[in-house]
């Protein structure tokens, strides 16, 4: 049965027939209770790589491209295990009708969970090429020896792989029972041509030369444009809907309207703007939306002045009565992920005889499969019936998972019966963005009289990330929330020892929707984490970096290595003379695998206390590096997020709204805020690569803050940090610590 | 109405006249390069150039662009299909990540280039300076229109 099954996947999912197919069944564990993070098991998916008759090497493509590049990755070790060029190989990419569903992207699990099954197809595809090359030269298997695009003898014969193959199909199965053949991916001592190169990434030309990659881009003839009201948050309630004026519009094709909806479908997107300042919705709240409310709901201290909090993720030999030397309180702003593309989808119902329907659906979304499931259950399709065409993202952060202006236009195509292109609006971006939660931290952290830590102590309170409300079926969230949210316990435990230590906490719904951002509770955990750290070396008179190496005890030899690093690197810029300059350092382990250390120079206007940060160093370690230029590029991407998050990206609510609207009330990172930067990326031939998607942003923003404090001595206990905070800090109108 | 776009007259259906350029350049033309992201004219990534201007194509109303000559990131290879210097750095350097943005990065470094071909760091900062990128490819722009720049003088 499951031979037929992966036959017709091959079939379906861009195989040729003919030539030699090398096919891996991929045995990942369901990671997760959240049904859209199921990978495929060993019956249903597979990946895999072909030579085909012609010759040309072919693979398929298990991710979606969002920036990261992933599948770029994989093309190269296809390449290195067949001894091809990168430039060689064409990738496939599945629309959901194709293949078995494919886990989500998201996660950074791109290059860790798919590296090695895609190097196990592809050089079992080559050694069965071996074989062949030996029957056809009538040559024991151990003379046949690799060339590039095929093989040769040490007598010079030689042999592509286009002479190897013919029009009939030889399909290898490899199961994770057998033993895998050479691996050359992951042999340290190979002189590599693919792997651990700059390769320029698959699909940039299109990119540069403005080809239709993105959903709103697809050409679908006939084509109309809609879009629908976005709630405040997701538990708002349609009080009144007054739609008056809308009919009034011209070239309005259709008001569609039911009791959770009200949405326009119109012959341009003019007059879709005009149709949808027509309607005028007032909602029911569950709960206020404002700062205040907020601020309330994540007050760490207040819910540590009841009791222990609901969830302890660390207890050992706590002691609560402790002379604290470090007793600081660290709040972290809400922020949004502002991709640059407002999400769109264009949906077309066509009429497939008989009363049936068959739904198309293009869209840039990390989750195909979830996409048509969710279109399925809002339509009452089969699942046979729906095809998602998943396009390429302009952005995705963890903020793209989701049946959202999908179902936007799924709604109104169905009630147009035309094909309808939606493109959210940037303020419908804001409104509707599962933000990255609000926290709040109470670290408290002693030492023993010979100055090594002795007791640690951090509480937090924080909105949800993975189990918010609405990312699950109402049905399984009560279940779900029994367990741990694995986003709100990212970055949680620190790498440094002590005796005595208790990290608990406490995750709760706030006024407005949440999600998975960038680094999850990591960035948030670790600039509480890396500034009282800071601060408890400061006070001790000691250098913070040599602090932090002797506290980390023997644990943590990567994470040495990357702080290490990152100092001397900072070193080979002066910090010039004069008040207002600082550096800071700051370190972390994300995902237990992936290491980074970062050094901040900032300057501090010693009359205004306007920050400037002039350079960041950044030594990262995420194991072998597949593609060291892609894998700079996340970490520049970190970098800047770093600024945003630390000096000015704050989602502004207020009013039982969403207030910030746009890029002229939400300020990202632009080049003026640019830094010179510095990276180093440690190369470690021998351990699987992990994911850098998310690493450097968790050091980033307490680096900046520790420089901003060896600049001002001003304490930054709160992000974003503005000149303001400085002044009012320095000034002593706050509880701060200043030198 | 006609549009003058990357040399070649195309016609503007009556109903659409009242539309933005960017939506016809899309919607009409086919020309997907401009993308629309903020829909202010505060971001970039819809960035083409009207007799020479870099514009924000989702603000400028299309009856104004009406008798111009437009240039969009489609017109931007040469006639062999060869990329044009800023697209070939943008590809060597590696600049996108997600992509979005790019066309209308590209478009204002073209537009800085015509006007200043040798700029230093702070002009290209200016110059740049409203064309978002939230990957933050930022250096890896400068650098390329940089390269690009020296291309250009040499080639010219």
């Amino acid at each position: 049965m499951a031979q037929i099954t992966r036959r017709k996947f091959l079939i379906a999912s861009g195989w040729v027939a003919g030539g030699v197919t090398a096919l891996v069944a991929l045995r990942h564990r369901a990671v997760a209770v959240a049904p859209t993070i199921i990978f495929p098991d060993g019956e249903s998916g597979a990946t895999w790589v072909q030579i085909r008759p012609d010759g040309a090497c072919q693979m398929f493509f298990p991710r979606i491209d969002m920036g990261q590049n992933a599948n770029t990755g994989l093309a190269q070790i296809v390449a290195e295990e067949l001894n091809l060029s990168i430039e060689d190989i064409q990738g496939v990419q599945p629309n959901t009708s194709q293949v078995p569903p494919l886990a989500v992207t998201a996660g950074s699990m791109s290059l860790t969970a798919f590296s090695r099954p895609m190097a196990i197809a592809a050089a079992t595809l080559r050694e069965q090429l071996r074989g062949l090359a030996a029957v056809h030269l009538g040559a024991p298997l151990s003379s046949i020896l690799d060339a590039v695009g095929g093989f040769r003898t040490a007598e010079g014969q030689s042999l592509s792989y286009a002479a190897l193959v013919n029009e009939t199909s030889l399909v290898i199965e490899f199961d994770d029972t057998k033993s895998a053949p050479a691996l050359y991916t992951f042999d340290s001592n190979r002189i590599k041509q693919q792997v651990g190169h700059s390769k320029t990434p698959l699909g940039t030309r299109g990119l540069v030369t403005g080809e239709p990659v993105y959903a709103a881009d697809v050409p679908v003839a006939g084509v109309l444009f809609g879009r629908a009201i976005q709630p405040p948050v997701r538990t708002a309630r349609m009080a009144s809907i007054d739609t008056t004026g809308v009919a009034a519009v011209a070239g309005l094709v259709a008001l569609v309207q039911t009791d959770d909806f009200v949405g326009v479908v119109c012959k341009t997107p003019s007059a879709v703007d005009a149709a949808m300042a027509e309607i005028e919705v007032t909602w029911d709240l569950e709960q206020p939306i404002n700062q205040a409310e907020i601020d309330r709901l994540v007050d760490v201290d207040a819910e540590m002045a009841v009791g222990d909090l609901e969830q302890v993720l660390l207890d050992q030999s706590h002691r609560k009565t402790v002379d604290w030397a470090i007793d600081l309180r660290f709040d972290v702003q809400v922020q949004t992920h502002a991709a640059q593309e407002p999400r769109a989808a264009i949906a077309y119902f066509k009429d497939a005889g008989e009363g049936g329907h068959q739904l198309q659906i293009w869209t840039g979304t990390q989750d195909p499969w979830a996409i048509k499931r969710f279109a399925a259950m809002d339509t009452s399709l089969s699942e046979e019936d729906i095809i998602v065409y998943p396009m390429r993202l302009g952005g995705g952060f963890g903020g793209r998972e989701h049946y959202e202006v999908e179902r936007d236009a799924v709604r109104l195509a169905r009630t147009v019966q035309r094909p309808v292109k939606v493109q959210w609006t940037r303020q419908d971006e804001f409104t509707a963005s599962r933000n990255r939660p609000a926290s709040a931290h109470r670290l408290r952290i002693n030492c023993d009289e010979a100055g090594n830590l002795s007791d640690w102590w951090h509480g937090y309170v924080t909105g949800h990330v993975i189990l918010a409300r609405d990312r699950l079926p109402g049905w399984l969230l009560p279940v779900a929330r029994l367990g741990e949210d694995m986003g709100v316990v990212k970055g949680a435990l620190s790498p440094y020892e002590a005796p005595h230590q208790r990290v608990e906490f406490k995750d709760v719904d706030l006024p407005i929707d949440l999600g998975v951002w960038r680094s999850l509770n990591a960035a948030p955990a670790i600039f509480a984490i890396e500034s009282a750290m800071d601060e408890l070396a400061i006070q001790q008179g000691l250098e913070p970096v040599d602090f932090k190496l002797a506290q980390m005890g023997d644990q943590h030899p990567r994470l040495q290595h990357c702080l290490a690093r990152v100092r001397a690197l900072s070193l080979n810029a002066t910090l010039p003379e004069g008040s207002g300059y600082g550096r800071g350092f700051a370190c972390g382990i994300y995902d237990n695998r992936c290491f980074v250390a970062i050094s901040a120079d900032v300057q501090v206007d010693t009359a205004t206390q306007a920050i400037r940060v002039h350079r960041l160093c950044c030594v990262q370690d995420v194991g072998m590096p597949i593609n060291p230029g892609q894998l700079r590029a996340q970490i520049e991407s970190n970098l800047t997020w770093s600024l945003g998050m630390a000096l000015f990206e704050r989602l502004e609510v207020g009013d039982n709204r969403i207030k910030s609207t746009n890029f002229d009330n939400y300020r990202i990172p632009r080049m003026a805020d640019m830094p010179s930067v510095d990276i180093e990326i440690v190369d470690q031939p021998s351990i699987p690569p992990a994911g850098a998607g998310e690493v450097a942003l968790i050091a980033g923003p307490p680096a900046i803050a520790n420089a901003i404090r060896n600049a001002t001595g001003f304490r930054a206990l709160k992000l974003p940090i503005s000149a303001a905070d400085i002044t009012a800090g320095l000034r002593g109108d706050r509880q701060v610590p200043v030198n | 109405m006609k549009l003058k776009v990357n040399g070649v007259e195309r016609p503007v259906a009556a109903a659409w006249q009242n539309e933005s350029l960017l939506s016809v350049l899309r919607e009409q033309l086919g020309l997907t390069g401009a993308r629309l992201s903020c829909g202010i004219g505060q971001c970039g990534a819809c960035v083409v150039h009207v007799n020479g201007q870099p514009v924000a194509s989702c603000v400028l109303p299309v009856s104004e662009a009406a008798g111009t000559e437009i240039l969009t990131i489609e017109g931007l290879a040469r006639e062999d299909a060869s990329l044009h210097p800023l697209q070939q750095a943008w590809l060597d350097a590696a600049v996108p990540q997600c992509g979005y943005c790019q066309s209308g990065q590209i478009m204002q470094a073209l537009a800085l280039l015509q006007r200043i071909p040798d700029p230093d760091d702070a002009q290209i900062t200016q110059a740049m300076n409203g064309n978002l990128c939230r990957c933050g490819t930022y250096d890896r722009i400068r650098t390329s229109i940089k390269s690009a720049a020296l291309v250009m003088r040499e080639t010219r």
